[in-house]
């Protein structure tokens, strides 16, 4: 095989062979696009490489490469780059208009240089050449003369073309590489920085004597009585039992076992229910964050049920009684916080009866010498405790089943872990295995990477561009605005001010003792502690903010650590069985990677649950429960539940379609899109024109009208509703559009507007296509009016970055006319605006 | 400096922006279930994002068109289209605007503009707009460069311009290589491999043969009306992906009479192939005339017109042999057979075949048999010219599979 450099100038091809020895090209064909148009003014360069032809005598070789461009310098040249050039390119530079000019670095890597081996001398002469070049050029703009000096421009750019393309390819690259550390700086900023401000840092010493003030409380000798499994808890480890949120932060780290559920004592801490918007300024009431904690989860009305039953069998030990009261103090809680959804009512709740007998067992610090006494104790007592779990766990038992697990949580719930951690979760069940003993590698420690406050970027932008006093005006919700409670986070959600929403997240967590540096600290899990987690996992995806997600999400593993189950916590969760992490929390852990470049492992991931999803929806088909276990299911119940896990399943089935479309694998998630419709058959129209977008985006244009032809027979299966007359609609646009046929396409989009005129994505497209056909005026016009007529459907970032980049088209006063928009977007939109689409920076 | 100071004074802004396909908005769809915390909350936000697709918020390919963000790559034999929009940033009515788009190659400089008259005043705030269309032929260091000329409502003449400079790139690598067969006939296989950074839609790869040949394309599999691509069902090249195709070429009749004239250095074709990638945006390319070197038979060429494929042990068969006449001058030729230890020529060795003239071939029946099984060559066949005594000697002519047809009866 012979390589073979086909140029296309003629004029280099001669000058190529004129430097290098014609042995390395034997040949030279040349590729000349085909000239549709036949009238190319002035001589035809191709055809002159017939001069090459001394050499066709060797021509027995039978592989040809036909190099297109063998021109191309590589990056590596340019080492040789003089101080001189890239002055004369910021001179150049000043020429350009950032509009045009942003070659991708890439391509230069792609070029090979085996046949650019230019030899020095000649290398020197076209950089002298290049300097020459520039400025004959800006002479030129100087002079203000009209064409004149035309030939030497070609002569300059013919020579110095290699060496010109390397420095500029160069020149961008290292550009582009300015503004990535950019990136990362403001990245490590984000999570690096340790605001010392932190409004909580304040706290500890006063929780510290808080502390101590609890430890000075007699201990309640019920649990210390070692009948309760946690009084396992070998030598050294101290039954830490409050979780409550600020205490961890003082001396209560150290003991660091806090192999009991906070849920356990929370309910038992006595506070006179302060108010709780005031709880993080006031640290007066270190502990109602705790009792906060008990708002929103265990909604489940059955506890209050179980106990009962619970307490039946004969032979309760006054350990197992134990747990009781509490159980029925955190049901009661519930019972009141779950119609108002938050604790700010301020209402002292019943569980403040119990209070004064029961504080006394949460601050339960056993004395270090007496934790040996204890340990022989428990020994013997599993027996009757056995009797009484069999209760909770029975699966065998379906009375005390259906008492004791709602069909709605087992449900949502289910999970099939990893054959070890289901053990490990049986054992524990069934008493044969104290958690405390779980080695802490299986352990989940989560903590907050990052506390520093997310801002407001609009604001920032306001300040800088607008000045104080219009950033004065700007009014968002803040962390500090709102209730600190779920209701508050809801409404941050809801307001779109993610950013104070990932703040009050972050507080939250700190007060459950999973705040800033607590990862690698053991703290328990509840319902809604994981619930926050997804919450503010959610929230930093939505913005974006991957790094920041994934170095959060780190701590949990994979998700199937032991203590991220109920089973885990017998006490806490009587009864109740299968995951604490909700699916949408699995799903969103799955997906992450594929953010952050590494879809093979998102791909794994979610093929892990897609297994799971198909494992349970086998078993409800098999006539079993969830997990595989043989409690009988109600049909109603069955019917419920596998609609549950179906549309699971068809979730994760789009997450592994939209990852695939990430990862251009294009065959694979046109099947699995695909495949989608035999679960959700009402989308099939929305999906078959998806796979049509993504035939278009390949450039298929034939089989993407195939799929849009099969999208309006479908409509026309389903009857003609509005809906999908726009689908088929905007099939036709974007297949016009595909055919570089603009005034079709806008066409097609102004008749979804007459049936639909408020329809944001035919109003935004038909907009981009005027610019296509040469009305920068029109179509700046109709996205301007959209704005201002609709502000809530407009100020979206595709629209606003379409009418920027307009903006900067048609005039120099772009950033006025950009900042009325930020004005705009001030008073409507919360922090989680990105900035970015407004291009002022 | 001089530059920037310049532009400022004028009352006129151009501005230039390359008009890639616009893209597809992506969402990021993030979605809980009602028992979750928020709710509700996250689907209703999905709901009311007006670049979701309703009824499918999963979907992460939305229906939102966006504008090119960046210049981003241009290909040889793709289109470049650009706006340009000259603006009127003054408070004062312009008049006598003359635009002029060039684009400066390394070998010809194009005028790009539609048209070529000057607009006769241009008020506050208005604008000029063009959008400019180029296939581009060349690759390599692109300049376009756009010229603004227009008098000041004083009077004062005043001209600027403005340089864009971009490289256009090489999409494909091509490769060829050439097949011989026995029958005249010629294999190509082209590799073809995208060096963009985008799939690209190969819609058309054909070969357009010269007139000598007649193509048969060999990238379908048989079966249906169509025939099945041999790359799938999907047509697209990945990034860096190189893919195969295969051509046959025979020589048209009238050529191949003429067997003999297929000599030396011949044009096979050119390669014609377009492509597509984001939203329908084309590009076109053609390779030069691909040549290819005739194999050299000699003066004289011996190729086989008919053999079987299997024979049985011991018994004779027939072969046909064609002789051609490749030289420039007429031949008397003399036939000699040899026999190998395996292949026996039956009939007189030695016999003359008479002359044969430039260009011009026979046919040649000849009868072999053969004593030992197997896969058997066929050597042995002498040629002399009588008239320059010259002597060409044709081993391995062919292959033949000599099987005993009483095994099955005798074992």
């Amino acid at each position: 095989m012979r390589s073979i450099c086909i140029s296309v100038s003629a004029v280099r091809s001669s000058k190529m062979d004129s430097e290098e020895a014609p042995a390395q090209r034997p040949v030279t064909l040349e590729i000349t696009v085909e000239d549709a148009t036949a009238e190319a003014p002035g001589p035809d360069p191709p055809k002159l490489t017939i001069s090459q032809t001394p050499l066709r005598e060797n021509l027995l070789p039978q592989v040809e490469s036909i190099d297109l461009g063998g021109e191309f310098s590589t990056p590596q040249e340019d080492s040789s780059a003089t101080p001189s050039e890239s002055l004369m390119d910021k001179l150049n530079d000043q020429m350009m208009e950032s509009v045009l000019i942003s070659d991708s670095p890439n391509n230069s890597e792609e070029e090979d240089d085996d046949d650019d081996v230019a030899p020095m001398d000649s290398f020197l002469d076209a950089v002298e050449e290049e300097d020459h070049f520039h400025e004959t050029s800006v002479d030129k703009e100087e002079q203000g003369e009209i064409g004149q000096n035309t030939t030497e421009i070609e002569v300059t750019v013919e020579e110095q073309e290699k060496d010109s393309s390397v420095e500029k390819v160069d020149e961008e690259t290292r550009e582009q590489t300015d503004t990535e550390e950019q990136v990362i700086s403001c990245v490590s900023l984000q999570v690096d920085e340790h605001s010392p401000s932190d409004p909580n840092s304040g706290e500890p010493s006063l929780l510290e004597a808080q502390e101590t003030k609890d430890y000075s409380v007699p201990v309640c000798t019920i649990f210390s009585h070692g009948t309760h499994p946690k009084s396992l808890v070998p030598d050294g480890f101290q039954p830490t039992l409050i979780k409550s949120p600020s205490f961890s932060m003082g001396s209560g780290v150290e003991t660091s076992e806090a192999v009991t559920p906070s849920k356990l004592m929370a309910p038992l801490v006595c506070q006179p229910s302060p108010s709780l918007s005031k709880f993080f300024n006031d640290n007066g009431h270190v502990n109602p964050a705790s009792d906060f904690f008990d708002s929103f989860t265990v909604p489940s009305s059955f506890i209050s049920v179980s106990n009962p039953n619970a307490d039946i069998p004969p032979g309760a030990t006054p350990a197992s009684i134990a747990p009781t009261p509490e159980r029925q103090l955190s049901s009661t809680s519930s019972s009141i916080s779950n119609p108002g959804g938050a604790l700010d009512s301020g209402a002292p709740t019943p569980s403040s009866v119990f209070a004064p007998s029961e504080s006394t067992t949460k601050a339960q610090p056993p004395p270090s010498q007496e934790a040996p006494a204890q340990a022989p104790a428990p020994a013997p007592q599993p027996q009757p405790f056995n009797t009484l779990q069999a209760v909770f766990s029975g699966s065998d038992d379906p009375f005390a089943t259906a008492l004791s697990l709602s069909e709605v949580d087992r449900r949502h719930d289910s999970w099939l872990p990893s054959e070890e951690t289901r053990k490990l979760l049986i054992s524990v069940a069934t008493q044969q295995y104290s958690p405390a003993y779980v080695e802490t590698t299986r352990l989940t420690m989560p903590g907050l990477k990052f506390d520093n406050l997310q801002g407001d970027a609009v604001k920032d932008l306001m300040l800088r561009f607008l000045g104080e006093a219009a950033a004065m005006k700007r009014q968002v919700l803040t962390a500090n605005s709102v209730e600190q409670s779920f209701t508050g986070l809801k409404r941050l959600i809801s307001s779109k001010n993610w950013r104070a929403a990932v703040d009050l997240t972050g507080r939250l967590l700190t007060a459950h003792g999973q705040g800033y540096g607590k990862a690698g600290q053991q703290s328990s899990h509840t319902t809604d502690s994981l619930q926050l987690w997804f919450v503010r996992l959610s929230l930093l995806t939505k913005l974006n903010l991957f790094q920041n997600a994934e170095l959060e999400i780190e701590p949990f593993g994979n998700l199937d650590q032991p203590d991220l189950f109920y089973e885990y916590y017998p006490t806490v969760y009587p009864g109740r069985r299968g995951s604490m992490v909700p699916f949408s929390m699995r799903l969103l852990h799955a997906e992450l990677p594929q953010y952050l470049a590494k879809p093979q492992e998102a791909l794994d991931r979610l093929h892990n649950l897609k297994t799971v999803c198909l494992a349970i929806l086998e078993n409800l088909e098999k006539g079993l429960a969830e997990d595989g276990s043989m409690i009988t299911l109600t049909q109603e119940n069955r019917q419920g539940s596998l609609k549950l896990w179906r549309s699971r399943l068809s979730r994760v089935m789009y997450s592994m379609a939209n990852c695939l479309l990430l990862m251009k694998d294009y065959v694979l998630a046109v099947e699995t899109y695909h495949s989608i419709i035999q679960y959700e058959p009402q989308q099939r129209v929305q999906l078959l024109s998806g796979i049509g977008r993504i035939f278009l985006q390949i450039g298929d244009v034939k089989t993407a009208e195939r799929y849009f032809q099969d999208v309006e027979k479908a409509c026309q299966m389903t009857g003609s509703q509005p809906s999908h007359t726009t689908c088929v609609l905007m099939n036709r646009a974007f297949v016009s559009l595909s055919q570089n046929n603009y005034t079709e396409a806008h066409a097609s989009f102004t008749e979804v507007l007459k049936m639909d005129p408020k329809n944001p994505v035919a109003n935004n497209n038909a907009a981009v296509c005027l610019l296509y056909l040469g009305c920068l005026k029109e179509s700046l016009g109709q996205l301007e009016g959209l704005v201002q007529q609709d502000p809530a459907l407009y100020l979206h970032e595709s629209v606003l970055f379409n009418l920027t980049t307009m903006y900067e088209l048609e005039s120099s006063r772009s950033t006025q006319k950009k900042q009325a928009l930020l004005e705009a977007v001030a008073c409507r939109e919360g922090d989680s605006f990105n900035t970015q689409c407004l291009k002022l920076v | 400096m001089d530059v920037s100071q310049a532009k400022q004074e004028h009352l006129l802004a151009l501005k230039v922006m390359r008009l890639t396909k616009p893209t597809l908005f992506t969402n990021l769809p993030v979605t809980c279930e009602d028992r979750d915390l928020p709710g509700d909350l996250f689907d209703q936000l999905m709901r009311e994002d007006p670049s979701t697709i309703k009824g499918a918020e999963a979907l992460m390919l939305g229906e939102m068109l966006t504008l090119p963000q960046n210049f981003g790559n241009i290909f040889l034999g793709e289109t470049f289209s650009s706006y340009i929009s000259v603006h009127n940033d003054s408070i004062q009515v312009v008049k006598d605007i003359l635009v002029k788009a060039d684009l400066q190659t390394s070998s010809q400089r194009l005028n790009l503009s539609a048209s070529n008259s000057a607009v006769a005043e241009l008020k506050p705030e208005s604008c000029i707009d063009d959008v400019i269309h180029h296939e581009v032929k060349e690759i390599g260091t692109h300049i376009l460069v756009c010229a603004v000329s227009y008098t000041t409502q004083y009077g004062e003449k005043l001209y600027f311009r403005k340089f864009f400079k971009f490289q256009v790139l090489k999409p494909l690598d091509v490769k060829t290589k050439f097949y011989n067969a026995e029958t005249d006939e010629v294999f190509l296989e082209a590799q073809i491999q995208n060096i963009t950074t985008s799939p690209m839609f190969m819609e058309k790869v054909s070969l357009e043969p010269s007139m000598m040949y007649n193509v048969t394309e060999l990238n379908t599999v048989a079966g249906g009306d169509e025939g099945e691509s041999t790359f799938g069902k999907m047509s697209y090249l990945q990034p860096m992906d190189t893919r195969q195709y295969l051509y046959c070429l025979k020589p048209k009749p009238e050529y191949a009479e003429k067997a003999g004239v297929i000599k030396g250095v011949t044009v096979i074709g050119k390669l014609d192939i377009v492509w597509k990638t984001n939203l329908g945006e084309r590009g076109r390319l053609q390779t030069s005339q691909l040549q290819r070197m005739a194999p050299g038979y000699g003066d004289i060429r011996l190729s086989l017109e008919m053999i079987p494929d299997t024979v049985n042990l011991e018994e004779p068969f027939d072969i046909i042999c064609k002789i051609t006449n490749c030289s420039e001058r007429t031949m008397d030729l003399e036939l000699e057979m040899m026999n190998t230890r395996s292949i026996h020529w039956c009939g007189v060795s030695g016999r003359q075949l008479g002359k044969l003239s430039p260009g011009a071939f026979l046919s040649l029946p000849l009868i072999l048999l053969s004593s030992v099984q197997g896969l058997q060559s066929i050597s042995g066949l002498r040629l002399t010219d009588t008239f320059l005594k010259r002597t060409y000697e044709y081993d391995d002519i062919a292959q033949v599979c000599v099987v005993c047809p009483y095994t099955n009866n005798e074992c």
